[in-house]
């Protein structure tokens, strides 16, 4: 057989495999090494600190078990936190990544290495990133083969889609949860494929810790026996599924609820009864399946399947009439929101109201997998042509994860993972082929007549045909056949030109060096636009803290703005312990974490009436907030405000989410058109409303912004509009504090007036107003 | 309030032979003068004693200190006129009937008859001065008031006595006449010309430490003048500097706790007015927008954080640790806290750097001994830290660990201190120190022995953990544990 270019042939095949499988390790090591350096530019470009909302709880909980250990940590009661209710932590949260960071934390400390924890949490998610890479090439390579898994393992290391959710310092369920997701399908699939209960128990574990780390562990929930039912409908039951699904799924939910958090659900909510069902459904079958190998009467079978079918439809019937009954929960309202996307805006405002709880935009998909996703849909019909039980697993997560990313941009992250294991195969296919020396028979083809052979040189596998001889045969099929209309001539073309090269019976394959090379250099630039694509997205979109902005001095060099930081240290200085903030729920876990002053409200939205409280208060005016305030006993009030620097994400944009919340709660007191002008804008300037001016809000963002232009025109930058030359005065709250740029400011509540007078009466006679004599006017009145 | 004062170790020895001092008749003061130069956190008192020996071989000469300068007093230091050397002090007792404490002061010799030396006492008062009003709003002024005793405490006669006062700027709002001078002067007995209040001359005053005069013709007196500089405190400094033999680096590390003790922020801060006043450059005196601190010369790698992370408003000017002409000058560090410190208000950061090991210390052949010099604090000027505690740890395994501070802490010691990789800890000297002032920018010495066995064992310990595991590894990779053989 003749090749195109030479193998060493002197080589045994110990050294050969013992050569590869150095190469795989130093190939891992590398990727290991790539997927953690890529996540490090947010650490270089600004420093070893903790990002956006969430992790910024998560850290602190962190600091709990480090300092108190784990026990103090599950029974911790935070009564700083949705002030005055306080919260149970220790129930109300998934552990598996703050005890993932205690443990590392223990075992360095253990071993003498007194590293911070910060620094800890910060790398924990580029160090489990390295983790993803390795179980997508473990799980690739059950798909394929270990070159396969190899690239899987390159594309998952460094694409953007992963990276954005798992930065240095983005310490959040994601972190971990990828790595663990990955794995557990891994077990699966290994489990399914040799039946092995110990896989399927490794499954169970890894299911667990996963259930224990994010929320997102109802996505495995119903993937796996989604997967099973799948191959018992295809009639793919073997003993093999029997013992993994069993395994799994026994061991697997009895541990998960053992975490608080979860507790019954497993037994007890919608989204848990798919894999349920599927449990029950294969015992029914399994036992069928007994029955079946001692009885052979072919009327009992059907009966058997009959009975089959019937119990089968009688435990769905259960199943939802104990939901009807109530004794299984219903599907909760973000379920809702996957199947009717404007669910949430109906009826959960605070769902819709967090960004990434929106659709995707289509350029997204491009940003976040760039060639993958052209690469993906490729990977799925390769999955086809073997179309083994795991290959089934791919095309129906590839199925659902697409729907999921469409829906809402948060779950991109549950699709990138089979992205890049699909678009690693599709790849891989291609390389192999091109890269493979063996050339087809050219004996067979020197018998043909030479117009032929290059016909049946490009009808490969891989669609690469040359214009011109198929011409040709069109015109030889055309001449055959007339044609009756054009749709049919092209069929007919391309039917004549499949059936004329099988027929002929020529051999497939590449041929001579340069096809190869040209193909592979293709290849090889795809790559290569893949990782700078990568890392331009990563070090531009996905790397920064938020609470640390950065802006360039007119030097070049750069400038940190860190008014949320300034903002928090001085409230954390300066301010009693015990003095309590409202501010925006957004803002909740960055003050309980840098103030370390309780807060009203927090990012863990459980409480919507609490919120609402909030939203009414900054939307209201004055007078109807200072109750409010005064009964919450609030004693500083935090906004965010960026028109003077042009931040766009303050709370005079966001305020519209409190309005409609407020007013899913107090609908007779508080309305959203009223914040608009009559023409229907949302304006901030003269023009505003009255209701508008008279928020709290407003009048707290823009009290004395205009002074601050110094007899200017005073322009709020975000949103563009010129604001009136007198600004908003305030009776019960006094300016405490407000950052360099005027990011955060922070007010404090006045306290009830000595002389017992109302807080505006006050203040009018401190600023030597007359008061306005209303009464007597009426009583004279009355007289007359 | 325990005094800090430079003493030998010999004279120490003396203090507990020293018998209880009460006046004696052996000296006379010709002349006392008293500078004493009010300004925020520190107040310098500078005391000239102009002595006549009535006695022969009068060598020991005693001053005392009354209640309240006993207790602000936080430096004390004897010298004659025009020398440099330190006289040696020690505790005279305390007199608990009049609140006087003496100390004495052992003449560099014996005097005859009628000789005389002019003595320089020099003390460092802390926390002598109070903002007055106790509040400004931000575009007010500030002020602070001294309150003091007048005549100086002396258990000797006094022939000619005059004190002055002496305020940063000539904006002095007021100060005390008291009425009952006019017993020892003829003359005014205050004039004030520009930045200066003068008391005096009195004349032939009688014994100040005997209870008669103290009750009787002490005088209070109270200056209350204008302060243009802001009032910086440190409350607690704890300093923590790392000697590594492997790196040939010192690393040290302050961490403060900063408090502006001006007048507390009437009303509210607003970032408006202080960005107007910022803009026009007429900050209130009472704003801390920055500090400059002077670092060691040939530091790197700086750090400067607080509790919620890095703080990037700051520029450090380094300059070599070896200078032109062999001198070297500090490296200045300008630091901005995250906010203007108004009025009361706190801040605490970290301030870290590295610096060769080379700088600090040297090695002596013949005892096979280290030397290590490690400056006792950064200062912050015009600042009082009022608490200190500085941990030096040295390597591991050091042996024969002797400091030599330079003067007395308050407490002292050494433990343990078990960091990277370590494995029996590093001993690390802790000393404790109360109401530091820039007077007590000192050296600590610390010298200690390192065996060769003892630089070596962390790698040993390392190569040996690693080498477990990857026994561990080989054992694991070998073991077969199914129970069914294929």
């Amino acid at each position: 057989m003749p090749f195109a270019y030479q193998l060493p042939s002197d080589v045994s095949p110990a050294t050969v495999a013992n050569t590869s499988s150095l190469l795989r390790i130093i190939a891992l090591a590398l990727i290991s090494g790539a997927a953690i350096a890529s996540r490090l530019f947010a650490v270089i470009n600004f420093e070893s600190i903790i990002h956006e909302f969430d992790p910024w709880f998560n850290y602190r909980a962190t600091k709990v078990i480090a300092e108190k250990g784990f026990y103090e940590f599950w029974n911790w009661f935070d009564p700083t936190a949705w002030y005055p209710l306080g919260r149970v932590v220790g129930g109300t949260i998934y552990p598996g990544l703050m005890a993932t960071s205690g443990v590392i934390y223990s075992l360095l400390h253990a071993i003498n290495l007194p590293v911070d924890i910060r620094n800890i949490c910060v790398l924990l998610a580029p160090g489990f990133s390295a983790l993803t890479a390795w179980s997508t090439y473990m799980f690739t390579k059950e798909l394929k083969d270990e070159s396969a898994g190899l690239l899987a393992a390159v594309f998952i290391g460094i694409v953007p889609g992963y990276i954005s959710r798992s930065v240095a310092g983005s310490y959040d369920n994601e972190a971990i949860a990828i790595f663990l997701l990955m794995f557990t399908f891994f077990c699966w699939i290994k489990a399914l494929k040799i039946g092995s209960a110990f896989y399927g128990s490794l499954a169970a574990l890894f299911y667990f810790y996963m259930v224990a780390a994010w929320g997102g562990y109802a996505f495995i929930t119903n993937m796996i026996p989604l997967h099973a039912f799948a191959l018992i409908l295809m009639g793919r039951f073997s003993s093999r599924l029997y013992v993994a699904y069993s395994s799994w799924y026994a061991i697997g939910t009895l541990s998960s609820m053992q975490v608080p958090f979860v507790g019954f659900q497993p037994v007890r909510t919608s989204e848990h009864m798919a894999a349920l069902g599927v449990f029950g459904l294969l015992q029914i079958i399994a036992f069928a399946e007994l029955v079946r190998t001692h009885v052979s009467s072919k009327q009992f079978q059907s009966l058997l399947y009959a009975s089959v079918v019937g119990m089968g439809i009688t435990g769905a019937l259960a199943i939802i009439g104990l939901t009807y009954k109530g004794w299984i929960a219903p599907w909760t309202g973000r379920f809702y929101s996957l199947w009717d996307t404007g669910y949430a805006k109906k009826y959960i405002p605070i769902i819709a109201s967090v960004s990434e709880h929106q659709p995707t935009a289509w350029p997204s998909f491009f940003m976040d997998l760039q060639l993958l996703i052209f690469l993906f849909p490729a990977g799925v019909i390769m999955c086809f042509r073997q179309l083994r039980d795991e290959h089934v697993f791919v095309i129906i997560y590839a199925v659902v994860a697409s729907y999921f990313a469409g829906v809402m941009v948060r779950l991109m992250l549950t699709l990138t993972p089979v992205v890049c294991v699909t678009a690693a195969v599709a790849f891989s296919s291609l390389l192999d082929t091109y890269i493979d020396p063996a050339e087809p028979d050219v004996l067979e083809d020197d018998s043909n007549t030479g117009q032929d052979a290059p016909t049946s040189g490009t009808s490969t596998a891989v669609s690469t045909s040359s214009p011109a001889p198929s011409l040709k045969k069109a015109k030889k099929a055309a001449a055959a056949a007339p044609p009756a209309g054009p749709l049919d001539g092209l069929v007919s073309t391309v039917t004549a030109a499949v059936s004329s090269s099988k027929k002929a019976g020529k051999p497939r394959g590449v041929f001579g060096l340069d096809t190869r090379i040209a193909v592979l250099i293709n290849a090889l630039g795809m790559l290569f636009f893949f990782v700078m694509h990568c890392t331009y997205v990563t070090s531009t979109a996905y790397s920064s803290p938020s609470v640390v902005l950065a802006s360039t001095n007119p030097d070049g060099s750069q400038h940190i703005i860190d008014d949320f930081r300034e903002a928090y240290y001085w409230l954390r200085q300066n301010t009693p312990e015990t003095a309590v903030v409202m501010s925006w729920w957004d803002y909740g876990y960055q003050i309980a974490g840098m103030a370390d002053r309780p807060t009203l409200v927090d990012n863990n939205t459980w409480n919507n009436t609490h919120i609402a409280t909030v939203g009414k208060a900054m939307s209201s005016s004055e007078e109807v907030a200072y109750p409010i305030l005064r009964k919450h006993d609030v004693d500083y009030v935090l906004i965010i405000f960026g028109g003077l620097l042009g931040y766009s994400g303050d709370d005079i944009n966001k305020f519209l989410w409190m309005v409609r919340i407020a007013q899913g709660v107090w609908p007779d007191e508080i309305q959203e058109p009223n914040y608009f002008t009559p023409k229907g804008e949302y304006r901030v300037d003269e023009a505003a409303s009255s209701t508008m001016k008279n928020s709290l809000m407003y009048k707290m963002s823009y009290y004395r912004f205009a002074e601050l232009f110094g007899g200017n025109q005073a322009v709020d930058r975000v949103r563009g509009q010129q604001m009136p030359k007198v600004g908003p005065t305030l009776d019960y709250l006094d300016e405490a504090f407000t950052s360099e740029n005027w990011i955060v400011r922070i007010y404090q509540v006045k306290k009830d007036d000595p002389l017992g007078r109302d807080l505006k009466t006050a203040n009018a006679f401190a600023q030597g107003k007359k008061r306005k004599r209303s009464k007597p006017q009426v009583r004279r009145k009355a007289v007359s | 309030m325990v005094l800090r004062w430079r003493c030998s170790p010999l004279l120490l020895l003396s203090l507990l032979l020293q018998s209880f001092v009460s006046a004696d008749h052996s000296f006379e003061n010709t002349a006392v003068v008293r500078t004493v130069e009010v300004a925020g956190s520190l107040v310098q008192v500078t005391t000239t004693f102009a002595v006549k020996a009535l006695e022969g071989d009068a060598s020991e000469y005693t001053i005392a200190l009354g209640e309240r300068e006993h207790e602000r007093t936080s430096w004390l230091e004897a010298k004659i006129k025009g020398q440099a050397a330190i006289l040696p002090l020690f505790e005279g007792g305390y007199d608990p009937e009049i609140g006087v404490h003496f100390y004495t002061v052992a003449l560099p010799h014996a005097m005859k008859i009628n000789e005389t030396a002019n003595l320089v006492v020099e003390t460092v008062e802390t926390h002598a001065t109070y903002p007055w009003p106790e509040q400004a709003s931000q575009k007010d002024p500030q002020s602070l008031k001294y309150e003091t005793d007048l005549f100086v405490v002396s258990p000797y006669k006094t022939l000619v006595e005059r004190i002055k006062f002496r305020t940063p700027t000539p904006n002095i709002h007021s100060y005390t006449n008291p009425p009952g001078l006019d017993d020892f002067t003829v003359e005014i007995p205050v004039t004030k010309s520009g930045a200066t209040i003068t008391y005096g001359p009195f004349n032939n005053i009688p014994i100040t430490s005997a209870k008669e005069f103290l009750d009787a013709k002490q005088e209070h007196v109270a200056v209350h003048y204008a302060y243009d500089s802001p009032l910086v405190e440190v409350m607690k400094l704890k300093r923590s500097a790392e000697i590594s033999h492997w790196g040939a680096n010192l690393n040290i590390e302050d961490t403060f706790h900063l408090r502006n003790a001006g007048p507390a922020l009437k009303g509210h801060f607003s970032r408006l007015e202080h960005q107007s006043t910022m803009f026009y450059g007429r900050p209130p005196p009472h704003v801390l927008p920055s500090l400059t601190v002077q670092l060691p010369a040939g530091i790197h790698s700086p750090y400067y954080y607080d509790l919620i992370g890095n703080v990037s408003t700051s520029h450090l000017r380094t300059s070599p640790s070896q200078g032109k002409n062999g001198r070297s000058q500090p490296s200045l560090l300008e630091l901005r806290p995250r906010y203007p410190l108004m009025g009361g208000w706190n801040y605490t950061f970290t301030l870290g750097w590295d610096s060769p090991l080379a700088d600090y210390s040297s090695y002596e052949k013949a005892t096979g001994k280290y030397i290590v010099g490690i400056p006792l604090m950064t200062m912050i000027p015009g600042a009082v830290v009022d608490e200190a505690e500085i941990n030096i740890i040295l390597p591991e395994a050091a042996t024969d660990v002797d400091y030599y501070p330079p003067f007395v802490p308050t407490e002292s010691g050494i433990t343990t201190h078990v960091t990277y990789l370590d494995t029996v800890g590093r001993p690390a000297i802790v000393l404790r120190y109360g109401r530091l002032t820039h007077k007590h920018a000192g050296v600590i010495y610390v010298t200690y022995k390192v065996p060769v066995t003892a630089h070596l064992k962390k790698p040993l310990a390392v190569a040996t953990a690693f080498m477990g595991l990857f026994a561990l590894g080989f054992l694991a990779k070998r073991l077969d544990i199914s129970i069914q053989k294929k």
